[in-house]
């Protein structure tokens, strides 16, 4: 085996690491747009129209099936020749992490929907009926009673997705677009790929501690937004009585 | 007065009310008996909106209402007049029992923050929770949880309160206290409909009661009336029954 050069991945360490603002950009508005679209679906999923039940299914049964990267390719190698030939809209022009983000936030509108639909199931119906017996209109029953609990329940799930769109975004590299792992390539290759394991060490040196990072938030929110630490938020400082 | 008319309700093709009417007078205190099926609940629910009727009206006072074609306007001044206390509590388990109260006022009847929050203690008070005002509904226990649910109505000052099987849910020993409170809330004149199991409460609180059975109002009368002397075979047979688990049960 060859040895191993510290001062190597270091070096390429720092210079990949800018690149991670172009794997939080698409990791942000990925979810952004996936988050809108889930809701949407969700709603869609949970209505009585069986139309709109029939489309949001559809739509996440075959998101579910197909693979990111193909998905990726598809939208790659397929959109621009849909856009031009039905919308004569020229795509030439558009960066890669364009392309990154339409193929995520498509995925990940049937992932979360499945996420928000059954966070919103997981809440009693007997709390709405209440709150719209004491006079809210289902919009306000919505955001004043279901929502807070159902977004507590989401909570867990939706750290995985933002994980999981972190770590399955690195697929962008492979339709040349320089995230972080698109730069370790590169500058790997242009050492004649000499120093992978100082490329992917580099690499996973910068994933490691935002994924344990993200994972630690999401563990804090989930416990501050429980009804036991409420609980003990409103008896701290004075007797409990049992 | 509230005026219930030919209230209808079938799922698919199963038929839970046939032609239900009910008159309620003001301050008038009606207990709805029956069997487990014979759509006690299913009006209770109907004359609330929780599900829509298929046929019936509800009017308070010149106020008439259609059940089936009501639009969300006419749903939400209605329910507004109203007071639900479920069989499960059905607390905002998100919010501690003062909140249960006085999100009701605030949300539901925009009553300004100030008042609310006088009219929820007064309420939690009166149902003798004062000193558990800032207790999550985890915390009580089901007659507690019931109380807090009264209180949550209560405050409200609806025109009526229903109540469906509001001590079902409850241990044994949990259901005295809550029907003591819902036998306050009689005194206080505050007109009631209230679907029960519980016999005796029933003759002691109740100016009117109405047997129901298979989706119909069998027969309806003063307490005195339909214990002691009961018309119909179906009445008679009911009350055999329950008060023969009754003595079973000592």
């Amino acid at each position: 085996m060859r040895e191993f050069h510290f001062e190597i991945m270091v070096e390429f360490y720092f210079k990949i690491l800018p690149y991670l603002t172009i794997t939080i950009t698409y990791v942000f508005f990925s979810l952004l747009f996936g988050f809108l679209l889930g809701a949407l679906t969700a709603y869609f999923r949970l209505s009585k129209n069986p139309v709109l039940k029939a489309i949001s299914g559809a739509y996440i049964t075959v998101m579910r099936c197909v693979p990111s990267i193909v998905f990726l390719f598809l939208v790659y190698y397929g959109l621009p020749g849909l856009m031009r030939t039905h919308f004569g809209i020229d795509m030439n022009d558009v960066d890669a992490i364009v392309y990154v983000i339409i193929t995520f936030s498509i995925m990940l509108g049937a992932y979360t929907s499945e996420i928000m639909r059954s966070a919103y199931l997981s809440v009693d119906h007997g709390q709405f009926e209440a709150a719209v017996l004491v006079g809210m209109d289902s919009l306000t029953a919505f955001r004043r009673i279901i929502f807070p609990q159902a977004l507590h329940a989401a909570i867990p799930n939706v750290g995985n997705i933002i994980i999981f769109m972190l770590k399955e975004g690195a697929l962008a590299y492979i339709i040349g677009l320089q995230d972080v792992l698109g730069r370790g390539y590169y500058l790997n290759s242009l050492k004649a790929n000499a120093y992978s394991m100082e490329t992917y060490l580099a690499l996973t040196l910068i994933y490691w501690p935002l994924t344990l990072l993200l994972e630690k938030a999401f563990r804090e929110l989930e416990k501050r937004h429980s009804i036991a630490f409420l609980i003990q938020k409103k008896s701290s400082g004075k007797e409990v009585k049992a | 007065m509230i005026a219930i008319r030919n209230v209808k309700k079938s799922f698919g093709k199963l038929s839970v009310l046939q032609d239900v009417s009910l008159d309620i007078k003001e301050g008038e205190v009606v207990v709805i008996l029956g069997p487990s099926g014979s759509g006690k609940t299913t009006l209770l629910r109907c004359i609330s909106f929780l599900e829509r009727a298929s046929a019936g009206t509800i009017a308070f006072g010149d106020d008439v209402v259609d059940l089936k074609h009501a639009s969300k306007k006419d749903i939400l001044r209605t329910r507004r007049r109203e007071g639900f206390v479920f069989q499960s509590y059905n607390l905002f388990a998100n919010k501690t029992a003062f909140e249960n109260v006085y999100e009701g006022l605030v949300s539901g009847r925009k009553v300004p923050k100030k008042e609310a929050k006088e009219k929820a203690l007064e309420a939690l008070d009166w149902v003798g929770l004062l000193d558990r005002k800032d207790y999550y509904p985890a915390q009580l226990s089901g007659g507690q949880q019931q109380r807090v649910g009264i209180a949550r109505a209560v405050a409200l000052e609806p025109e009526v309160i229903l109540f469906d099987e509001p001590t079902s849910a409850l241990d044994p020993e949990l259901v005295g206290e809550t029907l003591e409170v819902i036998k306050r809330v009689a005194k206080r004149g505050i007109t009631m409909i209230v679907v029960t199991h519980e016999m005796s409460f029933a003759q002691d609180v109740a100016d009117k009661i109405v047997f129901m059975d298979g989706g119909v109002v069998v027969e309806e009368g003063s307490p005195n009336d339909i214990f002691t002397h009961p018309k119909e075979e179906r009445t008679k047979q009911f009350l055999k029954r329950i008060i023969g688990e009754f003595v079973y049960e000592i």
